[in-house]
């Protein structure tokens, strides 16, 4: 094997793969991702009871319910836009406040106002709209009790919202979809055009190949893990040790792509086997999003070995003893799939392609 | 038009999609990973609060104003059982009253509760029964608000039977496979085209129409054979299984059209994959608003899938039947011809 003919080949890699739509994909997708889940997760799964308030006087009403953590609060110059609001489900409840309320508040006259609730509202959601704005009506109506309420706190689980669930997710996918799919499309491609069986008569060898378009796979996988990382804002304090993570995890991931492109016929058949396999490299993850699941059963998966140690590193501060073990295992996972590749490659070319 | 002919080619696309052992294995785990997701996802909306108590000092009748449909009291008759309780999520926090509580209270001094919360509770929770707390309190105090609600609930109230998230996940998993047969087929056509086998089956005795209507037979079989086949497992035709058909039936000829255009627009397969993944993301974005009520306005209705998403969710969920059903069927029907008739002609032009 030819270190120097590797490299040019690596370099060649390089230049020809953003020509490739699957290599814009993989570098672009876990971006997206993050993108779309930080606009989702930021308000509209916050959990928290959504109220919007049409105020047809000056209340202060609106300004103290918000004040409030455990609401969402939105105001409205009119019903009738206050009632779609609640009629797609954007809010849980909706009231509207008559001029002089705070007046008639104080004053503890009588007053009347209209409350809209969402059919699908959860009555949890309900009930704490409800307290938070007969708080606020409390605090405006001068109604106040001497009351010191004490906090105190069972167990030792901490609650992870949804936003830290799907962080895997996407971590596991910006680091494995760039792995496997470049240097296996790339792989296909080279089938499709018969490139290989012109290499095949040429001194570089299948392992010089396979290692170039693995390369490839891992130099973006890195590029796209440190950049989700990143934008994640979830980089932990030991970066050497997280870079040798996302190092073996890049490399467990090509070596994976690598396998797939050798048995792999045309680009239909790629698509295919990822469409099937996708949920097996993408398993552990989905582990992390149920908590009821048992943990165990992610630990079967290759791709958890990825994924725990970067989630230990970035989330927990965990030094190298403390992932020693999942690296090992990891090292462990590349070597066997080297050597599957070597063997493989040390078939004919013409056994590769099928012509 | 040779009906034997189209028919021999559907037959021959079907058993070439299945000898290639990438797609059939492909085709067959990406469905048990549907029904995979579909199982794990939780089959119960927890939606009520329970309220614990320990307040030995207080008269049962205390109570009895805050038992609600929304509010569950339990009571326990030591603080071991209201920890026990609140840790074993029998009741979501516990509230502790000390034996004076009322009599300072009443008499205007401070006075002091607590709350048991659990560690895992979500922080906005935890202000949440801090003013349930409050109020309670409030009301034991005996101050009022001179306030009348005229409550008016808009929709169906569901108050009390909310739809799972998996019941909500059941019509996009629907959607997703149909979405990703469009690529499929679109690649299959591409293919064909670049090998230029389609343009060789043209010479023969069959006529374009025939060709693209056996293309579009094989594309509506696949998909809806898998959905079919989702929705029988998942028991998701339970109700009014016709009517889910029908919708099925239209939506796999409204995605069918979909893959003709997207593969009239690809030069290669690379790029069925790039235009195919356009399409997905974008007949993608109605089924986030069945997860996510909410989400999105009007402008959602300019997207061809949400009449089907739309009426596959009110069906699924809603127990709409085919009266409700009819606007959206026949805005759906009209888009399948227009979308199915379109792209034939758009790959004709190709070819």
């Amino acid at each position: 094997m030819s270190l120097r003919r590797t490299w040019f080949l690596y370099l060649k890699e390089i230049a020809q793969g953003p020509k490739n739509f699957l290599f814009v994909l993989s570098l672009v997708m876990p971006l997206l991702l993050t993108l779309l889940f930080s606009l989702i997760f930021s308000s509209t799964i916050s959990g928290k009871a959504g109220i919007g308030i049409v105020d047809e006087g000056t209340s202060k009403l609106t300004e103290l319910t918000a004040q409030n953590q455990s609401v969402l609060v939105h105001t409205y110059d009119d019903v009738a836009t206050l009632k779609k609001a609640i009629e797609r489900g954007s809010l849980d409840v909706g009231l509207v406040l008559p001029a002089g309320f705070d007046d008639h508040l104080v004053a503890g006259k009588q007053t009347l106002i209209d409350f809209y609730v969402w059919g699908e509202s959860k009555l949890k959601n309900r009930t704490i709209a409800s307290a938070a704005i007969v708080n606020a009506m409390r605090e405006i109506a001068g109604q106040k009790i001497s009351l010191n309420i004490e906090q105190v706190i069972l167990g030792k689980g901490s609650n992870v919202p949804w936003e830290k669930r799907l962080l895997p997710l996407v971590v596991l996918m910006s680091i494995v979809l760039a792995g496997v799919l470049i240097p296996a499309s790339s792989l296909v491609t080279e089938k499709a055009k018969h490139t290989l069986i012109v290499l095949s008569v040429s001194p570089t060898t299948m392992l010089e190949v396979f290692i170039s378009k693995g390369l490839l796979g891992i130099t973006v996988s890195i590029i796209t893990g440190l950049l989700t990382l990143f934008l994640n804002r979830a980089f932990g304090s030991q970066p050497g040790l997280l870079m040798l993570t996302l190092i073996l995890g890049a490399m467990l991931s090509s070596v994976i792509g690598v396998i797939i492109g050798i048995f792999v016929k045309d680009i239909n058949s790629l698509f295919a086997t990822i469409k099937g396999i996708g949920i097996l490299l993408y398993a552990p993850s989905i582990v992390y999003m149920f908590p009821v699941i048992p943990a165990w059963i992610g630990q079967i998966f290759p791709t958890y070995y990825i994924i725990q140690p970067v989630l230990e590193i970035t989330q927990n501060n965990a030094g190298f003893k403390d992932i020693a073990f999942q690296l090992a295992i990891l090292a462990g996972l590349i070597l066997i799939g080297f050597f599957i590749i070597w063997q493989l490659s040390r078939k004919r070319a013409e056994t590769l392609v099928p012509v | 038009m040779n009906i034997r002919m189209i028919f021999a080619l559907v037959r021959k696309d079907i058993s070439l999609y299945f000898k290639n052992k990438f797609f059939g294995l492909g085709t067959i785990l990406a469905l048990a990973a549907y029904l995979g997701i579909f199982f794990l996802m939780p089959k119960t909306v927890n939606e009520k609060i329970s309220l614990g108590f320990y307040a030995p000092s207080f008269p049962d009748t205390v109570w009895d104003q805050y038992n609600s449909e929304e509010v569950t009291l339990l009571h326990y008759s030591s603080l071991e059982a209201l920890k026990q309780a609140v840790t074993d999520d029998k009741a979501s926090v516990g509230f502790v009253f000390p034996d004076d509580f009322l009599q300072k209270m009443y008499s205007g001094e401070q006075t002091n509760a607590q709350i048991y919360i659990k560690s895992d509770l979500p922080d906005e929770y935890r202000q949440a029964y801090t003013l349930v707390l409050e109020e309670i309190t409030q009301q034991l105090a005996g101050h009022s608000l001179n306030i009348t609600t005229n409550e008016v609930v808009i929709g169906t109230d569901m108050a009390g039977m909310q739809i799972p998230p998996r019941n909500r996940m059941l019509p996009n998993l629907a959607i997703l496979i149909l979405m990703v047969e469009t690529m499929g087929l679109a690649a299959l056509i591409s293919s064909e085209v670049e090998s230029g086998t389609l343009r060789a089956l043209l010479v023969t005795r069959l006529r374009p129409a025939g060709l693209f209507i056996s293309k579009g037979i094989t594309g509506v079989v696949m998909a809806f054979t898998q959905v079919l086949l989702l929705l029988v497992i998942t028991g998701g035709l339970q109700q009014k299984p016709g009517l889910i058909m029908t919708a099925l039936l239209l939506g796999s000829i409204l995605i069918t059209g979909i893959s003709f255009l997207v593969a009239s627009l690809a030069r290669d397969v690379m790029s069925v994959i790039a235009w195919g993944m356009i399409a997905m993301i974008v007949l993608a974005i109605p089924s986030f608003n069945v997860m996510l009520p909410g989400l999105t306005t009007d402008w959602i209705k300019i997207i061809p899938s949400y009449y089907l998403i739309d009426v596959l969710n009110k069906v699924f969920n809603y127990g709409m039947g085919w009266q409700t059903a009819t606007t959206n069927l026949l805005v759906l029907l009209g888009l399948s011809i227009l979308f199915f008739i379109g792209g034939m002609v758009a790959i004709r032009r190709k070819i």
